[in-house]
């Protein structure tokens, strides 16, 4: 019993795992409703500006991006602190963030 | 002196106070129009497109890797800091800045820059936070580029502007508190003046957290008279990269040498004179941190 608590407490600290931000493009983005340019409530929120908004790939063509059509999404993931602000202020609840 | 001053500066000279590196010959002898128009037009891509199968998503993650972090990372530096030949707009390639304090910026302005000079919206501060600000001075073979792209330019108010009203902003801006910055685009053509922000511009990003050297340090540190300091702390709330701040016990201000970049942008804050900037290699032990 007592060998078990020992090695225990010798291991190393746990990682400090990724933050996992997922914007669902059906409710905001080039697919969703409203338009990220008029709406960048997350991006004024986020202290650390994880986000960025830059125009989505053209439907057509896989390589190419379209000036008309912008997404956001979550660029510096890893200056992400979690304090959840940007899911509070999203009006059409599109973030998630898992850790 | 950083290392950029000994390849483009001239006899002992700034690299940014170098004539040369304005003129259109330079830019008709690199052909960098073409260049300037394929970044240009694709400006608010470079942080997403895949380069070499990888895209700058989740940068840090990525750097913390064991040997690919290691890679990356002299892959990114090579790529900012480069004078190829085969140089690609659509990766910037060799577009990298200095902090510089707003003297440097009067200087630039009023006799280096060449003509037109143009004032556009900052696309840094737009993809960032949402905020269409006219802040960025272009000057040179650049500014004939952005005026044909309408998304950089404010619709209400003439795009061109003399030396005089471009001064005149530069001094608003950072006054206000922005911090001002010069920038090769590519090396060895210096094009732009901006007014930047600590988390917002794509420079201080990829410095403070990355530690990659897009945006060099200014060629001068904040020196601070703590017999003139008396504590009033409105210094403090200007920095914006945490240099400064107020220790009640000694009633004074103290700086982080490490974290100022000299931007001078404290001084206008400082109704007692205290803070003045020197040259980086005469504080003791700051030689050469850019």
């Amino acid at each position: 019993m007592g060998s078990k608590v020992k090695t225990k407490m010798l291991k190393k600290p746990a990682k400090k795992k990724k933050t996992k931000i997922h914007i669902d493009s059906a409710l905001c983005g080039a697919d969703g409703k409203i338009d990220p340019r008029d709406c960048a409530k997350c991006l004024k929120a986020c202290d650390p500006a994880v986000f960025i908004m830059h125009p989505a790939l053209d439907l057509k063509f896989k390589d190419k991006y379209d000036p008309q059509r912008w997404t956001i999404s979550p660029q510096w993931g890893s200056l992400c602190t979690r304090c959840l602000k940007c899911v509070e202020v999203c009006p059409e609840n599109a973030i998630t963030v898992k850790w | 002196m950083c290392k950029w001053c000994f390849t483009h500066g001239t006899n002992g000279e700034k690299w940014y106070m170098n004539a040369k590196n304005y003129s259109d010959e330079l830019a008709d002898e690199m052909n960098l129009k073409d260049y300037l128009e394929e970044q240009w037009l694709n400006f608010e891509q470079v942080y997403i497109r895949k380069i070499m199968g990888m895209s700058s998503k989740d940068l840090g993650y990525k750097m913390k890797m064991p040997i690919i972090g290691r890679v990356l990372r002299k892959i990114a530096e090579n790529m900012i800091h480069s004078e190829k030949k085969n140089r690609k707009g659509i990766r910037a390639d060799g577009h990298f800045g200095q902090v510089i304090p707003l003297e440097d910026g009067k200087v630039i302005l009023s006799e280096l820059a060449a003509e037109p000079i143009i004032c556009n919206y900052c696309m840094c501060r737009f993809m960032q936070r949402g905020e269409k600000e006219a802040v960025c001075i272009n000057f040179g073979q650049l500014s004939e580029v952005i005026e044909k792209l309408p998304r950089f330019i404010p619709k209400d108010r003439a795009v061109r502007i003399d030396r005089e009203t471009a001064m005149k902003k530069l001094e608003e801006n950072n006054k206000k508190g922005y911090i001002a910055s010069v920038w090769f685009q590519p090396v060895p053509y210096i094009n732009a003046i901006c007014s930047c922000e600590s988390p917002e511009c794509g420079g201080f990003t990829l410095r403070n957290n990355f530690n990659l050297d897009v945006l060099y340090k200014a060629e001068y540190i904040i020196d601070l008279d703590q017999d003139k300091c008396q504590g009033c702390k409105s210094c403090v709330s200007t920095c914006q990269l945490n240099a400064l701040r107020y220790i009640p016990s000694m009633n004074r201000v103290i700086v982080d040498y490490d974290k100022c970049f000299g931007c001078g942008v404290c001084r206008h804050a400082c109704k007692h004179d205290a803070l003045k900037l020197i040259p980086r290699e005469e504080y003791p032990g700051y030689d050469g941190t850019y």
